[in-house]
């Protein structure tokens, strides 16, 4: 009897689609939903701006208070020496804003959605998208105050190589993106992730060349050769390093390490993508 | 043709390792002591029915029976862990009303919002706008952020939102009892008439006039499974025959899950 139980159900049975298929549904889905990241992102902007009395003008000084934090710091009290410090690491603090605030949203991104995620059937994707989406949007008012300081008081430093901006920009989309979607699935599983992210951001900042030059390394790179290549790897020290390039020497980003972050990014986007449809079911039962 | 809805030995398994907030903390601790106490819950298991065009199912049960599971796997929010559904049309579903509105957002920003998530055409959701606004009355408010509301104008709107578009499908969760006695009358009404224009209904619902006087089949779903199906007279008649002997502190045998085959 049991037997014949067993036979009935394996008659039918859904299909679960290929790696191919998956990736492939799930860009006609984003798409299909253009509208729902558009105002999902319009509706995040809004917030912002709507509870504090200097409203969206907080993305402009948000990067430069902490940039002013950091100058306090490192050039005053570490009495570091380097010409035009403030847009040394102004370059590198601008772009980790963006990256740390999207990941740090994504960690509760689907999360904060449990109750829609009950009610409606739509593609849960969509949700660290417009996350990332967002993001895009306040980086580029941040490129303001940059661009008034590199005008105003550093105009020694302005190159026709400040218009590669978008191509190093894409790079670290592609890679913000990536995270955002497999961080703010895994989290609905993990609810620690939620507390480490925090910290491994952190450290993630401080271990790349953000505050300081990869040519302060040197004494790495002569004696543990190795371990610099290994430091490298770190997508953030090519993007950190290319950002460095455009606004700060003038000069062309280092194209084969950015070439390499591109890679990574892609193959971690596809995986990320691939888990994420993988775990996607899952989220109404466990929310 | 084929059915509005086709669903063959439906099955919905929740992991109970994984359900419910969980820390590494707590997965650590259940890997340690693996084998112990139940894993796996089905909340539906060998569930096969069929609802033709211009059919209205009613799906009666006791609380916990898995009704509410079934409309959410029929709604495509749950995936089946087992068997196969196939849905013919578009879908609406009324399933807990009022909630997962963006409360910092206006009545208006919301509406637009919810329409997208169900994946209404822009252009079709703000043909409906004005309508859905005039139906939920909320006057000057529905410009105001839905952190102002009140809970009945909360669930008002939502139910303005949900009632709009005009689904081939129409599942329906409990949904008469919201509001005060002019919008309950009034949202009664617009139920008749979905349900008039909808091909297909799935009706869950514990308030049995409706299934006697709107359902032309019944299904009742005891511990995640089918046990009786047909004229919702007799099925209604057997379930309240159970409920009563429970209601008196009785335990009424179980009966055995219909296989498919008698379903036809």
């Amino acid at each position: 009897m049991a037997s014949q139980t067993d036979a009935v159900r394996a008659t039918y049975r859904m299909a679960r689609p290929g790696p191919l298929a998956t990736l492939k549904g799930t860009v006609r889905d984003v798409l299909s939903r253009r509208r729902l990241i558009q105002y999902l992102v319009r509706a995040d902007l809004k917030k912002h701006g709507a509870d504090t009395l200097l409203g969206n003008v907080w993305w402009i000084l948000d990067p430069l208070l902490t940039m002013l934090v950091y100058v306090i710091l490192i050039a005053i009290i570490l009495r570091s020496n380097r010409e035009a410090y403030p847009l040394f690491i102004f370059c590198a603090i601008l772009p980790w804003k963006w990256f740390s605030s999207t990941i740090g949203a994504a960690v509760t991104g689907i999360t904060t959605r449990e109750l829609i995620i009950k009610q409606v059937n739509f593609p849960k994707i969509v949700l660290p998208i417009a996350i990332t989406a967002g993001g895009v949007v306040s980086f580029i008012f941040g490129l303001v105050p940059l661009l008034a300081m590199l005008v105003f008081f550093y105009p020694s430093h302005v190159s026709v190589w400040l218009l590669a901006l978008p191509i190093v920009a894409a790079v670290q989309l592609v890679l913000t993106l990536a995270l955002a979607i497999i961080v703010s699935a895994l989290t609905v599983f993990y609810r620690d992730i939620g507390n480490l992210a925090g910290h491994l951001l952190r450290l993630w900042f401080y271990l790349s060349p953000a505050l300081y030059g990869t040519d302060q390394l040197d004494k790495l790179a002569s004696e543990h050769p190795s371990l610099f290549s290994l430091y490298e790897l770190n997508p953030f020290a090519a993007i950190f390093e290319s950002y460095r390039n455009l606004i700060y020497y003038g000069q062309a980003p280092t194209w084969n390490l950015l070439g390499l972050v591109v890679l990574e990014s892609l193959v971690l986007l596809v995986v990320s993508v691939l888990v994420f449809r993988r775990l996607e079911p899952s989220f109404a039962k466990i929310l | 043709m084929p059915p509005a809805i086709d669903v063959r030995t439906l099955g919905i398994r929740y992991n109970l390792r994984l359900t419910r907030r969980n820390t590494v903390n707590v997965t650590f601790r259940n890997l340690a002591r693996r084998r112990r106490g139940p894993t796996h819950f089905w909340a539906l298991r060998d569930v096969t029915f069929h609802v033709d065009h211009g059919e209205s199912l009613a799906v009666i049960g006791p609380n916990g029976a898995g009704k509410s599971t079934l409309l959410q796997v029929l709604a495509g929010i749950l995936e089946p862990s087992e068997g196969v559904i196939a849905v013919n049309g578009r879908i609406s579903s009324l399933l807990t009303l009022g909630a997962g509105f963006d409360t910092d957002l206006s009545g208006r920003d919301n509406i637009l919002l919810a329409g997208a998530f169900m994946g209404m055409d822009h252009g079709e959701m703000q043909g409906r706008m004005g309508e859905i606004i005039e139906f939920a009355d909320l006057g000057q408010f529905i410009d105001a952020p839905i952190k102002t509301y009140s809970a009945g104008m909360n669930a008002r709107l939502g139910f303005s939102i949900a009632t709009a578009v005009q689904p081939d499908v129409l599942l329906l969760d409990e949904v008469i009892g919201t509001g005060d006695a002019t919008f309950k009358s009034k949202s009664r009404q617009r139920v008749v008439e979905l349900m008039g224009a909808a091909k297909a209904i799935v009706l869950v619902t514990h308030d049995m006039s409706w299934v006697l006087d709107f359902c032309n089949r019944a299904i009742l779903l005891e511990r995640g499974n089918a046990v009786a199906a047909g004229d919702p007279t007799t099925v209604v008649a057997l379930h309240e025959e159970r409920s009563a002997m429970r209601r008196t502190g009785g335990i009424p045998d179980l009966l055995p899950p219909l296989d498919g085959s008698g379903f036809r």
